[in-house]
């Protein structure tokens, strides 16, 4: 087919399409977290000291979505061609700085000699393997959405889709973690997220052509 | 650039109003540009140049929506172009093709006519240049022969290719431009 004829052809089609962005990313985080809430209470099951724990769970949740929520913009920046992050990624930074400062204040505040204990959690860290696994349902409904924005970076939007799907996988998984301490949670669910991002940037490269 | 983004911008959102002719003259405007751009990537490969180009084309054409206003159409065409371009490559590279290098640099052209004859001015100005520096650029950089090969057929050291190569692309650039003044 020669090109003008092409041009013919398209241009007889006029009507722009419109790919409903907003609907489609509210049921992506919303369904993604309702399956990966059902997840955790199928195959973990809630903590048993939930009622008393109420108010960390919430904390915890919040301090997730609030992970999520910083990398979002950089995600629906990069889902388009031809938008650099800019300021987006100044975003995540102060998120980045935020957990430090948790970090130090709770670990300087604490006993010294339950120090180690309070920042590990006293056991390995799950949440960096479950939470990726929470993180899965939602990734790929972003996925589906994101790529019909036809984004062009594909590894770079691949890491900010894996890390708001860890985020929001860490908000279901806040419900059955065991461990309270204000220094694990910043330490261990950002690497988590973190972790996200790199599966994300290294899967999305693959699965997000279109 | 035939088209300057304003001109570029304002069909293409004439178009994305639903003004059918404005659409079908951004597409033709746009194909002008990315044809030299399709071309100047793909030197080694013109037959694919053309496919390639039809592709973007397509891509631009149904993925319009995901144009943002605020940023200048020309980034977003060239966004989706490269993209494409590069898919290409990795589609070439999975079936086992080879893949030079020099194809990821080289001159600019402006359009498709002007590629036509910048051919032919380049055979006129490169009788200008001395006998090792045209022979390195005809092979490297016409013929797409690797720097290796060129340096057998010729019989230099691939340093000395290099050296040429460069050498005598740089003093054809100076040609051009007096050329063109």
């Amino acid at each position: 087919m020669k090109t003008n004829d092409l041009i013919d052809a398209l241009a007889r089609n006029s009507e722009a399409p419109k790919t409903r962005v907003w609907p489609r990313l509210a049921f992506a985080l919303i369904v993604g977290l309702l399956i990966a809430v059902g997840l955790v209470l199928t195959f973990f099951g809630m903590r048993p000291d939930i009622g008393a724990a109420r108010m960390m769970v919430m904390m915890k949740a919040g301090f997730a979505a609030l992970g999520a929520g910083v990398v979002l913009p950089l995600l629906l920046q990069l889902a388009k061609p031809g938008r650099g992050p800019g300021w987006r990624l100044a975003a995540i930074g102060g998120f980045a700085l935020l957990c430090a400062g948790v970090v130090a204040v709770a670990l300087m505040g604490g006993d010294p000699s339950t120090r180690f204990e309070a920042w590990m959690g006293g056991a390995f860290p799950w949440c960096i393997v479950l939470i990726p696994v929470l993180a899965t349902p939602t990734a790929a409904l972003l996925g589906w959405l994101v790529r019909d924005l036809a984004p062009t970076r594909l590894a770079m939007t691949g890491a900010a889709l894996g890390a708001v799907s860890g985020g929001v996988g860490a908000m279901a998984y806040a419900m059955y973690c065991p461990t309270d301490s204000a220094a694990f949670v910043a330490t261990w669910y950002a690497v988590a997220i973190a972790l996200c991002a790199v599966i994300g940037a290294v899967v999305g490269a693959r699965l997000l052509r279109w | 650039m035939i088209e300057g983004e304003a001109e570029l911008k304002a069909l293409m959102l004439r178009g994305l109003g639903g003004d059918a002719g404005a659409h079908k003259a951004f597409l033709a405007a746009v194909s002008g540009n990315l044809r030299a751009f399709l071309r100047s990537r793909l030197r080694t490969a013109p037959e694919d140049a053309e496919d390639l180009l039809q592709e973007v084309l397509i891509a631009i054409h149904t993925r319009r929506d995901t144009y943002d206003e605020s940023y200048p159409v020309t980034a977003w065409i060239y966004a989706i172009a490269r993209y494409r371009l590069i898919d290409h490559w990795r589609r070439r590279q999975r079936r086992g093709e080879h893949i030079p290098v020099e194809d990821a640099h080289g001159l600019f052209t402006a359009s498709e006519d002007e590629a036509v004859d910048a051919k032919r001015d380049v055979t006129k100005l490169l009788a200008m240049l001395p006998q090792k520096q045209r022979d390195s650029i005809r092979l490297v950089k016409l013929e797409g022969v690797s720097v290796r090969d060129a340096a057998a057929q010729i019989g230099l050291t691939e340093s000395d290719v290099k050296i040429s190569t460069h050498r005598g692309m740089k003093t054809l650039m100076r040609l051009m431009a007096e050329a063109e003044a």
